[in-house]
């Protein structure tokens, strides 16, 4: 486990000179897993999430973790562009960071900052001449083509004025470089003659139109036209989505063979079953974002390193863990009330002893006044303040249950 | 890699609270093979009777954080505050899941949600220390301490302080 600290994490940029990048960084993470989106969601109150980090928050708590309105998962709208940040971010990142880092240890070893520099503009200036007399020509003799090809060209026009901040002298990328005289497909990266590459293009545009499986490079210039084009091809192919389940109507058996229909571990008692249901159904359905949906192999494999780590085969039993737990929605009571028998029964006895009212108080009407609600305390008798103000309540002791289970 | 949610997020958490400390505080956890167990120094804020302390804490992490907010507790005792339990256990709204509001006095903006952060809870604590909740007493003697004998609470905050100092 000590690879945390190549983790990359958007502190890389702190110690460099491009300091100034950390935030930027850090917007196009998750706040709630602190990783890059991954299949950027956004909810109805314009936050954006991963899918699944998202779908998890919702069906634990039904709110949105940045603001905490309510939510519904079926209102979650795939957030394409910010998808394409993230992709187009991630490509660049390595190198730029070399660059900033290189430059630190430049800075550190304090060499004349004169001299290189210099050097290295004239080489950008150079390939910037290179790459655009090859895109300029192309797109003037050809601009009466299909809109497409036009996209494309403009696309090419862009790269060679990105690229050479972003080249480092000896690690060009080598991709977008004409060599010998040739060039990449942008979607392929397939090299060939600079002429063949606009007849080769309608090619990949005949691939997207009928469903196939997806490039093996995906973002990158492919995915500039992403949105406009594969958005809409994209239901087709796309596996169902696994609707929720209303686990209170189900008994133990029928919620068994739900999970067997669905080809996922039916063992356990049914909280467990109700838990890895729904991880199974929030894998399911961010998977469903996804533009490259995974196998069912992977997310089984998922699956099972959420059973090791918070399912039946965690170490420590997650649902008691904490006492917030009593909030979740898929609180078994039962089982709660089975383990903290005793305690129950040593508290409503006491509680009697002090006034047989007093224990029925949650029941609507039943006592004049909310305050008096809280007076039962059987276990803090001398915590009351002096002023008669409000108890406070604790809710890791034994006293909230009284309250839990008379309600 | 079998790591779960919460490890690889509490690995970003303590990445960035090493390479970017906020002032006063260290955090991180005991052992790396044990994600969900950390341990934190406090420094006591400047202006106010904590000032030259060093508090530890430990924190534990609940299975499915960031869902659930971790528990954080004061070993070694020594810290004498209205929002801390005679244990050493925090009483504070942002280790609170939203839900769970008994007293109808915290803010739902206050309290715990998945992109709530440790640094987010120990920046927290340490203004917590600063200004009591006197609403939430979770260690009601000092709670009336600091209602109703100012100067002695702060006294004997000191001493704590002293004490936990070797002075």
């Amino acid at each position: 486990m000590d690879q945390a600290f190549e983790l990359p994490d958007s502190t890389d940029w702190l110690e460099t000179p491009l300091s100034l990048l950390a935030p930027f960084e850090s917007s196009l993470r998750c706040q709630v897993c602190k990783d890059f989106f991954n299949n950027p969601v956004i909810t109805s109150c314009s936050h954006t999430f991963c899918s699944l980090c998202i779908r998890r928050c919702l069906s634990a708590e039904g709110k949105c973790p940045a603001c905490r309105s309510s939510d519904q998962e079926l209102k979650l709208r795939r957030n394409w562009a910010v998808q394409e940040l993230v992709d187009a971010f991630q490509l660049a990142r390595p190198s730029v960071l070399n660059l900033a880092r290189s430059e630190n240890a430049r800075l550190a070893r304090g060499e004349e900052e004169i001299e290189k520099p210099a050097q290295k503009k004239r080489k950008i200036k150079q390939a910037e001449e290179k790459e655009l007399q090859v895109p300029e020509t192309d797109s003037q003799g050809r601009r009466t083509r299909s809109g497409r090809s036009i996209n494309s060209s403009a696309e090419e026009r862009i790269v060679p004025h990105i690229m050479p901040e972003v080249i480092e002298d000896s690690q060009d990328d080598e991709e977008y470089m004409p060599e010998d005289g040739l060039v990449a497909c942008p979607i392929c990266f397939r090299k060939m003659k600079e002429e063949a590459v606009f007849p080769h293009l309608s090619i990949h545009q005949q691939e997207e139109e009928a469903p196939v499986k997806p490039p093996t490079k995906p973002a990158s210039f492919g995915s500039l036209k992403g949105p406009s084009q594969r958005g809409p091809a994209l239901p087709n192919k796309q596996p169902e989505r696994l609707p929720a389940i209303n686990y209170s109507i189900l008994k133990d058996n029928s919620l068994r063979k739900k999970l067997r229909d669905l080809g996922i571990p039916d063992w356990g008692q049914k909280q467990l079953l109700q838990r890895r249901h729904t991880e199974w159904m929030n894998l399911w359905n961010a998977n469903c974002d996804s533009k490259y949906p995974k196998s069912k192999r992977i997310l089984l494999q998922e699956l099972e390193v959420w059973e090791r780590t918070q399912g039946g085969h965690a170490v420590t039993p997650s649902a008691f863990s904490t006492s917030s737990n009593v909030m979740r929605k898929d609180f078994d009571a039962n089982e709660w009330s089975n383990n903290h028998d005793d305690d129950f029964k040593r508290l409503i006895a006491n509680a009697r002893k002090k006034s047989e009212a007093q224990v029925r108080s949650t029941i609507p009407g039943a006592s004049p006044s909310s305050s008096e609600q809280r007076e039962p305390q059987p276990q803090h008798p001398a915590r009351i303040p002096a002023n008669g103000a409000r108890i406070e309540f604790n809710p890791d002791t034994d006293a909230n249950h009284v309250v839990d289970l008379s309600g | 890699m079998a790591s779960s949610v919460a490890q690889k997020r509490l690995f970003h958490e303590y990445k960035n609270l090493s390479t970017n400390p906020p002032e006063g505080i260290t955090a991180g956890p005991v052992s790396e093979d044990d994600m969900f167990y950390w341990e934190a120094l406090i420094q006591g804020p400047e202006e106010t009777p904590f000032e030259g302390g060093v508090f530890a804490a430990e924190l534990k992490f609940p299975r499915d954080y960031p869902l659930s907010p971790p528990t954080m507790k004061f070993i070694g005792g020594g810290v004498w505050h209205p929002n801390v339990y005679p244990n050493g256990t925090v009483c504070i709204s942002i280790l609170h899941p939203p839900g769970d509001d008994p007293n109808h006095y915290e803010h739902a903006s206050e309290r715990w949600s998945p992109i709530q952060s440790v640094e987010k809870i120990l920046i927290s604590v340490m203004s917590m220390l600063a200004e009591p909740n006197d609403e939430s007493p979770a260690n009601v003697e000092a709670a009336k301490m600091w209602r109703e004998r100012r100067a002695e609470y702060e006294q004997k905050v000191r001493d704590e302080v002293k004490k936990g100092l070797g002075l």
